[in-house]
């Protein structure tokens, strides 16, 4: 077993039955306020014609990703990614600014009014601390959702994957993400990334306010020292103040 | 007004005559103010310890967040005595010293004809050309102008740092505004930038320029060498001399009411003054 862990999901969707004891399972674990949820099940509806019919549900959450945008977007770092690749949200140093809630390509963070900080999956480290699994995963009755460490061989996640052709939800926006599915996902199936534009706020602190800081305070410290330089060379008259 | 033409001995026992120039209520002030500003600034910086936000480098945020026990504490303490700070300068200003802030609002700040003539010599002393600085009152035109920059940005600080740190019961308080918090970060970061950079300047010109040595020492005795009161702020130092001689005539008065010495006339006064 490796020493550093990659923790992540492997989800097989043909398992899934909707039954959603892991969104009750999570929200029993996290308090999450009523009418919001850290994890879904999507579904595109019903496909084909009678009787030949088929549904997909798709067991969804925060895809824990390897070059998370929401990881950038966070001005104070209260978004961050544990040594084990689960990415946090710290919650006494959240300030609900809400940049991450906008950035996640997944729409997979959502605005806690009660708490007035961004909220998220954020893996039940809790319980994955003291050798549990999480919430939703130890809930799943059809062994839909499954939670381990890629980087172990003999992890759950890992036989899971053995001789299975793996997916994940990349389009043209590839983050990284560590939730692998079992099953081909339908393409019209509302968990595919959608790109994300940076606030005006954003926009104006990265483009302008940083640059524009650093030249205005660079030119005073050369100006200043070279001020300073030109004291030192011209040296002081004792009789002159 | 150049002290080329005064002779020595009169520069001599200029430079050893004292003027007060602040108030205690000032340099407490002052340097509250500074403390603040060096630990707002230090953990401010370190709070925004985003790659694509970082200002300085990582280790600083690194240094920080361990000193004070993590992020949250370090941004707790940021936001207390932000508060702290906001309270201590809103309350010296408005109630506690106002007797002697509000003249100095009223009075010290108004640009007159001579800072803007100030404003275009100075351009001429940076560029090496010749120059001839007005005279000046007890802040010359660049420290007015810098005040501006202070107090514009103090409000703007204070209000922004207030939205974050009160960012729950703004979200509440406006029905999901969330915007505001998002422009409350930028913006705070360019105001406090502004400053910055004309802290540079004042912390040269403070501390370190030969010229102001006296404005430096001031800061902690009140009192300037008249030497330098007459060459950098000899608007004030004629309203200082005449004030005293004011007060000296007063004196005088009383003996002459009693039967014993002179009067002395407004001219006389002038004359000495200058």
């Amino acid at each position: 077993m490796a020493d550093v862990k990659r923790y992540g999901y492997v989800i097989d969707s043909a398992r899934c039955i909707d039954c959603r004891a892991c969104l009750v399972a999570c929200r029993a674990e996290w308090q999450v306020p009523e009418g919001q949820t850290r994890i879904w099940v999507n579904s595109s509806g019903l496909k084909g014609t009678f009787p030949n019919l088929s549904q997909q549900f798709v067991p969804f959450q925060c895809q824990h990703c390897r070059d998370a945008p929401c990881l950038d977007a966070c001005p104070t770092g209260a978004t961050y990614r544990r040594e084990d690749g689960l990415v946090m949200i710290d919650e006494e140093a959240c300030i609900g600014c809400g940049l991450c809630v906008k950035a996640c390509p997944y729409d997979a963070r959502f605005y806690n009014e009660e708490k007035g900080v961004a909220e998220k999956c954020n893996g039940c480290y809790t319980r994955i601390d003291r050798g549990e699994l999480p919430a939703c995963v130890a809930t799943c009755v059809g062994g839909a959702r499954l939670f381990g460490d890629f980087n172990d061989p003999d992890s759950v996640v890992n036989k899971a994957l053995k001789g299975r052709a793996a997916h994940r939800l990349i389009n043209e926006i590839d983050t990284q993400p560590n939730v692998y599915y079992l099953e081909p996902i339908e393409e019209d199936n509302q968990s595919w990334p959608e790109a994300k534009e940076m606030t005006p706020a954003e926009t104006f602190w990265r483009k302008l306010a940083t640059p524009g800081t650093k030249l205005a305070i660079g030119a005073m410290v050369l100006g200043q020292a070279s001020a300073f330089a030109k004291q030192l060379v011209s040296g002081e008259n004792e009789f002159e103040e | 007004m150049s002290t080329v033409n005064l002779p020595l001995a009169e520069r001599k026992r200029l430079k050893k005559k004292k003027l007060t120039k602040h108030h205690l209520a000032n340099i407490l002030t002052h340097w509250f103010n500074a403390f603040s500003w060096g630990f707002l600034l230090a953990t401010g910086l370190a709070i925004l310890g985003n790659r694509v936000y970082q200002t300085v480098p990582a280790q600083w945020s690194a240094f920080l967040r361990n000193l004070f026990g993590g992020l949250a504490p370090l941004i707790k303490w940021h936001e207390s005595w932000g508060m702290f700070w906001a309270f201590v300068i809103t309350f010296n200003v408005l109630v506690g010293f106002r007797k002697y802030f509000m003249p100095f609002g009223a009075r010290r700040m108004m640009l007159d004809q001579d800072d803007l003539e100030w404003f275009k010599q100075y351009g001429r002393k940076l560029a090496g050309l010749s120059y001839q600085l007005p005279e000046q009152d007890d802040y010359n035109a660049g420290q007015k102008a810098f005040s501006y920059v202070v107090i514009l940005g103090i409000i703007t600080i204070i209000a922004t740092g207030l939205i974050m740190t009160f960012s729950p019961q703004v979200m509440r308080a406006t029905g999901g505004m969330q915007w505001l918090i998002q422009w409350a970060m930028p913006i705070h970061f360019t105001a406090v930038g502004l400053v910055v950079a004309g802290l540079v300047v004042h912390i040269y010109m403070g501390a370190i320029f030969p010229e102001e040595r006296s404005a430096f020492f001031s800061m902690f005795s009140g009192k300037v060498d008249a030497l330098y009161a007459y060459s950098h702020h000899h608007k004030w130092y004629k309203r200082y001399i005449r004030a005293e001689q004011e007060w000296e005539a007063g004196e005088l008065a009383k003996d002459i009411e009693m039967g014993v010495g002179t009067a002395v006339s407004d001219a006389e006064l002038d004359e000495l003054a200058d």
